[in-house]
């Protein structure tokens, strides 16, 4: 059936309304690529099969990635008009005891992560409640959700839907308010007016660059020619970043409505989301979306029998990071190799076959549909002075809480890892936080109180990037670090200019010799001096920011450089060359456990019998001092 | 090639139209070419054309396509599209050369991607990768003996919260240790001995 009027577009809410939100238990488990590597899939079956065995009238489903990766996997129980509960690192054995449970009528208190008592139709603005006063059976000391601190100061718009809908229902995503902005824009809205909006909720690229999205679609409205494109950029390269995955994999239907919202705006009747191969389960969520949007002709011709049509197609990437610039995307789907070219002429001027195109980030798209629904000023009431709005980050690295954290621009660093990542794993110091990727930069202690937006982050040397946000303690080595993302940019520079291909190999090289313990004097310098001749003779992007890593750290950690130079020390304990594991004697009781785990017999000794590292041998891998139950095994 | 007469210039280099192939030693190549079994393989590849045909900018579908079909880009069939798209081989070679997905050498049956994302590397994926080069005694890049495992590095597979990762196929582990690696491997050997 092809939608026509917006009485046809509430049938189907109504219908996944029902789905979502049935009249019986529900099981939620969180499926997404995270959930699965965790074990989802096995707590799923679990489920299933003691669902089944028990002949229990239960619907279970599964839904896109809540965010919270670390207390993976999640499982959620939604008790029909009572209250959602969800449930942590679940075990298959667990999931068959929680089952029981249900089945017998009891509460199951294990594994409990917090309650929902209500849940946010974001695009409505509305709230579903699901019951008040609270259910009596539930255990008065569950945490709610919003006073949980990963949850507290986050705030849901580009993954309103995540770990909420089944991500391969197009029901479910009408059902909480979806394609009602399509549907507003094409029938009440000219194009003219799409982009004032966009423009006056002040939202930002999010793919890292900060370029005010209203403005660069007006570029491309403006420019001459009658067939536009429109490009999801989904090439989700930077390492250590993984937001994009998460909303296709668990809300791909909030992509293709920005999407389609945009065509109308710029005037394009064909778009292309260009994701990542090594993505695959996003790539399959965003076809079945596709098909099913293209079925209730939401994408395709005559739109909501309106004259504007809209086509997208997928586009998989072949494993190159420069492909995320926009000019290399565009040669990539060309068909070409992805080797960027000098702007301008801008895409939104001559893109994609040379015509106007708009290349937008996922992020970005997936915020259109929001603001169309609830205003340019609702929108701009969150964020700061002048980035404004939310956007998502992947907090990953040393922090107790690791996942998708989406924020209002402005909030602090220290309120990020201390509050919502709940401090430093391990009791360790925290040492650096690195935004940005490979463009982005090291940032220090003494900077956590600086505000996360795109002029605050810039004016530290790193930058707000797509949305990784990697936490390192004091045993990360700065250096390594450096050496690590120009290896990354060395390997993915496409060769094309010399400052990138030959700037970024002679950095590696001498950061090879720095680590390796032969750095001379003046190393730093020729380090800096050539860092700035790479950013300054580069021709895109990639080249332009590849040195921002190695700047940062030696800014704000010269320290470590200078003794890996001059002490021919490593600080951290993490560059091979630089350290050496010994058995302290008193310590040793001689357990063997450290001569079984050597994989390499570098470990002398006996039952009882102070054991001893033949350093001709020692690979340094770590594993005796790791496995050292008594201190005994020392890294210097 | 005169080596007394070469002065290194490299003109010839930049003029060699099939300078993106790799070359490979004579054992390799023959080994190479026998992977590809002719007739059934060249209807695959005809089949995987024919569905991108008329598309614009069909290259890199395609290719994508016989890579995952047989792991690998296989001579025969780039001669095969080279010809169906009027397209040089050499422009051909460009493009796959370029991608890391694409691969111009067979590889295993089973294809393991360790995660070296920025949120692997911090925590402790080189070590991951150390245990699996010595257990299965290949370098990152290489390919077994019985043709059963390649192993490769990948730049993030998305799994960045519960790093360590790695891919095996299309299995994805999380927060890997250096003792579960064996095991893990040891279950695709198993399987493949059944």
């Amino acid at each position: 059936m092809k939608l026509t009027s917006l009485e046809q577009l509430q049938k189907i809410k109504e219908k996944g309304l029902q789905q979502t939100y049935p009249d019986k238990i529900k099981i939620m488990v969180g499926m997404a690529t995270c959930g699965i590597s965790a074990g989802a899939d096995k707590v799923y079956k679990a489920l299933e099969d003691k669902i089944a065995a028990l002949k229990m009238d239960a619907v279970l489903e599964m839904t896109g990635c809540i965010g919270f990766c670390q207390q993976e996997p999640l499982v959620d129980v939604v008790y029909p008009k009572k209250v959602r509960v969800s449930y942590a690192t679940m075990t298959p054995a667990k999931a068959e005891a929680l089952v029981e449970a249900l089945n017998a009528g009891e509460f199951f208190g294990e594994n409990v992560l917090c309650r929902i008592d209500q849940e946010e139709f974001l695009v409505e603005g509305t709230k579903k409640t699901y019951a008040n006063p609270h259910p009596p059976e539930l255990p008065g000391d569950v945490p709610k959700y919003e006073e949980l601190p990963f949850f507290k100061k986050q705030v849901k718009i580009a993954l309103r839907n995540c770990g909420y809908i089944h991500p391969e229902r197009i029901e479910e995503y009408i059902g909480r308010g979806g394609y009602t902005a399509l549907h507003q824009v094409l029938t009440g809205m000219q194009p003219e007016e799409v982009i004032a909006q966009v423009k006056d909720s002040g939202l930002r690229g999010r793919g890292g660059a900060g370029f005010p999205t209203g403005v660069k679609w007006e570029f491309c409205r403006k420019a001459a020619g009658d067939l536009k494109y429109i490009i999801c950029n989904a090439d989700e390269g930077d390492p250590g970043a993984f937001m994009d995955r998460g909303i296709l994999e668990g809300d791909p239907h909030a992509v293709i409505e920005g999407m389609a919202i945009g065509a109308y705006a710029i005037g394009a009747s064909q778009g292309y989301v260009y994701c990542r191969a090594e993505y695959p389960l996003a790539i399959h969520r965003l076809q079945i979306a596709i098909k099913q949007a293209e079925d209730l002709g939401l994408l395709g011709d005559k739109i909501f029998g309106t004259p504007f049509s809209f086509k997208l197609k997928i586009r998989k990437g072949a494993g190159a990071f420069v492909c995320g610039e926009e000019t290399s995307l565009i040669a990539s789907i060309e068909g070409k190799v992805g080797e960027p070219r000098p702007r301008p002429p801008f895409p939104a001027q001559s893109g994609l076959w040379g015509r106007p195109t708009i290349i937008n980030n996922v992020k970005t798209w997936s915020h259109i549909a929001p603001i169309m629904a609830r205003g340019a000023e609702w929108y701009a009431g969150f964020g700061s002075e002048t980035s404004k709005g939310t956007t998502v980050f992947a907090l990953v690295g040393k922090v107790n809480n690791t996942g998708l954290v989406e924020i209002p621009l402005g909030i602090t660093l220290r309120e990020m890892i201390f509050e919502i990542g709940g401090g430093i794993a391990g009791g360790r110091a925290f040492k650096a936080v690195q935004t940005g990727g490979p463009s982005g930069g090291c940032i220090p202690e003494e900077f956590l109180d600086t505000p996360v937006d795109y002029e605050s982050l810039g004016a530290l040397g790193s930058i707000m990037g797509s949305g990784g946000m990697i936490v390192m303690d004091e045993r990360d080595c700065m250096v390594d670090v450096a050496k690590y993302f120009i290896d990354f940019t060395k390997d993915e520079s496409c060769g094309k200019c010399t400052p990138c291909r030959e700037g970024t190999l002679r950095l590696m090289e001498m950061l090879e010799e720095v680590t390796a313990g032969r750095g001379q004097e003046g190393d730093i310098e020729k380090l800096e001096k050539l860092s700035r001749v790479i950013k300054k003779m580069s021709l895109c992007g990639l080249g332009q920011t590849a040195p921002n890593p190695v700047l940062s750290t030696i800014k704000y950690f010269r320290d470590e450089y200078e003794a890996h130079i001059w002490a021919k020390k490593c600080p951290a304990h993490v560059c091979k060359e630089l350290i050496t594991y010994r058995v302290v004697p008193d310590n040793c009781i001689g357990c063997q456990l450290c001569r079984l785990k050597c994989p390499v017999e570098a470990i002398t000794g006996a039952k009882k019998v102070v054991h001893e590292i033949l350093q001709e041998k020692c690979i340094k891998c770590g594993t005796c001092y790791e496995k050292c139950k008594f201190d005994a095994i020392v890294v210097e | 090639m005169d080596k007394d007469k070469c002065t290194g210039c490299g003109v010839c280099a930049e003029a060699c139209p099939i300078r993106y192939e790799v070359q490979l030693p004579p054992e390799e190549e023959a080994k190479a070419r026998s992977a590809y079994a002719q007739a059934t393989d060249e209807a695959v590849v005809a089949e995987i054309i024919d569905l991108y045909r008329d598309e614009p900018g069909n290259l890199l579908p395609i290719l994508l396509d016989i890579n995952s079909h047989f792991r690998w880009l296989p001579r025969p069939a780039l001669d095969h599209l080279s010809q169906e798209l009027q397209t040089p081989l050499s422009e051909i070679l460009r493009v796959a050369s370029f991608y890391n997905a694409f691969s111009l050498v067979p590889r295993g049956e089973h294809i393991i991607n360790v995660c070296l994302g920025t949120g692997c590397f911090v925590k402790g994926s080189p070590r991951i990768l150390a245990e699996l080069e010595r257990k299965l005694g290949v370098k990152h890049g290489q390919t077994t003996e019985d043709m059963l495992f390649t192993l490769e590095v990948v730049r993030c597979i998305g799994c960045c919260a519960l790093a360590p990762a790695m891919r095996v196929g299309d299995d994805t582990f999380g927060r890997l240790t250096p003792g579960q690696v064996g095991k893990i491997i040891d279950s695709y050997t198993k399987t493949a001995n059944l």
